[in-house]
């Protein structure tokens, strides 16, 4: 697939030099004028299982965000405006179609940047690829300490970290008065990682876990396990799971009246699905989210943007939209201010504090230390951000009965 | 453990359990019947889930008005899959084993099919509605109304139709042809028309299972994979083309699977169920309840 690999593809020296290769001459493209597009490649789950995810929290802002930017007159290159011509393809769930896609972008395409792929798994392949060629990356669906500590000069992640949320959570449930919790988690990266960290912000915090259990992916029953927590009658419950097993141990616990006084789950809490499906029964239901349209007025100008162009049924998720939104901001900036050098994108996006509709965001490494661990709950229709109090858009309601 | 969290834990195991004979039987009908080991039968399940959930989100149709329709819906689509695939491949094999290592492959290119069809027409989401969610108490255990009303639907379908195929002519032809094709031909059992009609048969009920299935968790186009294995361990359990043994073996498995889970950790359940699996492939390859 990528028969030409030129390991420092920065210059346009040799982005010309390539147009004299046959293989570079079936993309006529590559003849840029001045004013040519900026191609942006990047590969997304429009098949198989992450499907769910990267088309809400992802690919629709891409899509979004490349047609702002064009209805504007194109992208500010360092002054010039270049329209955005997006490059992307279905990578269908599959890291090794991932990687080669990515490979062939960055190394025999030459795109002038890439975005990242969804979730952590396919960062965690794609990223030191990224790296190696040299194209910045701002990861909006990872979630890995692991991530962190490849220490990629390239890589930079957006969302918060398993131990900022679970520091977050843990500190909200403490002033609650919480006594007691039981967890489960999804047996992959996510769910071991979170469930770690939140085992070290639990000790010492005078809380006990009285029971934790694992899960595989694509679990389709988790009552056994709800119904011996509902026996053992913990404060809190948290669940560290992702999309469907939110909703799966949602309904269960309703189903079989598991009501402890703080119900937590992770992924998928801040889709409007999560509302969608639960209707009044989300009422209390804590989570992983961080912005709402509350939080500025250019959460609220996105959130209507993306309403606006996607329709009433497709609003952004609480969570990682607004991350990947702040991702494609920072990267506007970048590109504005160094124009489609590479390097010094990479070294502006380091250096700099970034203003962004979730907030100021700034990076040690490749970790995002600007946005604080955050607490969300559903009240009255809006997940609202209830902890940290400096973030809040609401303050902690008791969570009623499951209706 | 109190009376009523076995009850509950039980009870659970055969909701579970419900679906998953409702899938193997369909399968065991393809299977048991024709020899065809259709693994994009799972996908025909999505396929119902879908149905219903446009039917119900967009129409306002009652999902439980769609078992029906989607049992009549993916029974016509059975038999237009049959027409056009499995009837052209039983004329050109020239052997029943060539036949039904030639059906694997086509079922295989089947599932993608439709996958990637489900894919482009209702796209990636995860979807959900809400129907009967209210919880029902029952002798100290609760439960949500459409889980109960998955597991009578479920028990209902398949009764009935082990009731049909011991109990009508139709079903006695059946029976001839899945002991011995080339006796039953011979007495007169018409394949060409019976055939088509049980593959329909069979896709009808994982439509059906799919009806049920989207009242009770969320769905997208990837849910029916892991339902195609289930069912395989099913009838294994249950021996291939024992319909009594379909619906006992899924019923045992869900039970199994809900205690092992809350006794062990939901992460062991795949070891659990291929655990059984292989165990029985060694023991009693001919399945659990067949006598021989």
């Amino acid at each position: 697939m990528s028969e030409h690999r030129h390991p420092h593809p920065t210059r346009r020296a040799i982005v010309q030099a390539a147009v004299a290769t046959p293989a570079a001459l079936a993309f006529p493209s590559l003849l840029r004028a001045q004013a040519a597009p900026v191609r942006i490649g990047y590969t997304m789950a429009r098949t198989g299982p992450w499907t769910t995810g990267a088309q809400v929290s992802q690919e629709p802002n891409y899509l979004l965000w490349a047609e702002q930017q064009n209805a504007a007159g194109g992208l500010n290159v360092k002054g010039s405006k270049r329209t955005i011509e997006l490059i992307s393809s279905d990578d269908r769930s599959d890291i090794e179609t991932c990687v080669r896609t990515y490979e062939k972008l960055m190394g025999s395409d030459k795109v002038d940047l890439v975005l990242p792929p969804w979730g952590s798994n396919a960062n965690f392949a794609v990223a030191p690829l990224a790296n190696r060629f040299g194209y910045p990356f701002l990861a909006p669906t990872a979630l890995s300490r692991r991530l962190v500590e490849m220490k990629l000069p390239y890589f930079f992640l957006l969302l918060q970290q398993p131990k900022p949320m679970m520091d977050a959570l843990v500190a909200m449930l403490k002033e609650n008065g919480a006594k007691s919790v039981a967890v489960i988690y999804v047996d992959d990266l996510f769910g071991l990682e979170n469930y770690a960290a939140l085992k070290v912000a639990l000790a010492g915090s005078g809380m006990s876990i009285v029971e934790d259990k694992s899960y595989p992916l694509g679990v389709k029953d988790l009552s056994p396990v709800l119904r011996s927590m509902k026996d053992k009658n913990p404060d809190a419950f948290i669940g560290l799971t992702y999309p469907p097993d939110t909703i799966l141990a949602s309904r269960q616990s309703k189903e079989i009246g598991f009501n402890p006084k703080y119900f937590y789950a992770s992924v998928g809490t801040a889709f409007q699905l999560y509302r969608n499906v639960m209707k009044e029964g989300a009422e209390g239901v804590l989570g992983m989210g961080s912005w709402n349209s509350k939080t500025s007025p250019s959460a609220k100008a996105y959130f209507d943007a993306h309403v606006k162009k996607f329709g009433a049924a497709k609003e952004p998720d609480r969570w990682a939209s607004g991350a990947t939104w702040a991702g494609l901001e920072i990267l506007t900036a970048a590109v504005a201010k160094a124009g489609l050098d590479r390097k010094a994108i990479r070294d502006y996006v380091a250096g700099t504090e970034h203003n962004t509709i979730i907030g100021k965001i700034k990076f040690s490494g490749s970790e995002n230390v600007g946005t604080p661990g955050t607490v969300a709950q559903w009240q009255k229709g809006e997940f609202e951000v209830v902890w940290p109090k400096a973030n809040a858009t609401a303050t902690l309601v008791a969570k009623p009965n499951w209706v | 453990m109190s009376l009523g969290s076995w009850l509950e834990l039980i009870a659970s195991g055969l909701i579970t359990g419900g679906v998953y004979a409702l899938v193997a039987l369909g399968l065991n009908l393809q299977y048991g019947l024709m020899r065809i080991l259709n693994i994009a039968h799972g996908e025909f399940l999505m396929v119902g889930a879908f149905i219903t959930y446009t039917a119900h989100v967009t129409l306002g149709i009652n999902p439980l008005l769609m078992v029906p329709i989607s049992f009549l819906l993916l029974m016509g689509l059975g038999l237009v899959v049959h027409r056009l695939v499995f009837r052209r491949l039983t004329r050109t094999s020239p052997t029943l084993d060539i036949f039904e290592a030639r059906g694997l492959m086509v079922s295989f290119g089947l599932m993608f099919l439709v996958q990637n069809f489900a894919q482009t027409l209702w796209g990636g989401d995860l979807r959900g509605y809400d129907f009967m969610a209210d919880p029902v108490a029952i002798g100290g255990a609760q439960f949500s109304a459409n889980k109960i009303l998955l597991l009578v639907l479920a028990l209902t379908i398949s009764a009935a139709l082990i009731v049909v195929l011991n109990k009508t002519l139709y079903g006695k032809g059946v029976r001839a042809l899945m002991q011995s094709p080339t006796g039953a031909q011979l007495m007169g059992i018409d394949t060409e028309r019976l055939h088509p009609l049980m593959f329909g048969v069979g896709l009808g009920l994982s439509g059906v299972a799919g009806c049920l299935l989207s009242m009770t968790y969320t769905i997208s186009p990837s849910m029916g994979e892991p339902y195609t294995v289930t069912a395989l361990i099913v009838i294994t359990l249950g021996g291939f083309g024992s319909m009594a043994g379909a619906l006992a073996g899924g019923l045992a498995l869900g039970v199994i699977e809900a205690i092992g889970m809350h006794f062990t950790n939901p992460s062991l359940k795949s070891l659990l169920s291929y655990g059984i699996f292989i165990g029985v492939l060694l023991w009693r390859p001919n399945g659990l309840f067949v006598r021989k």
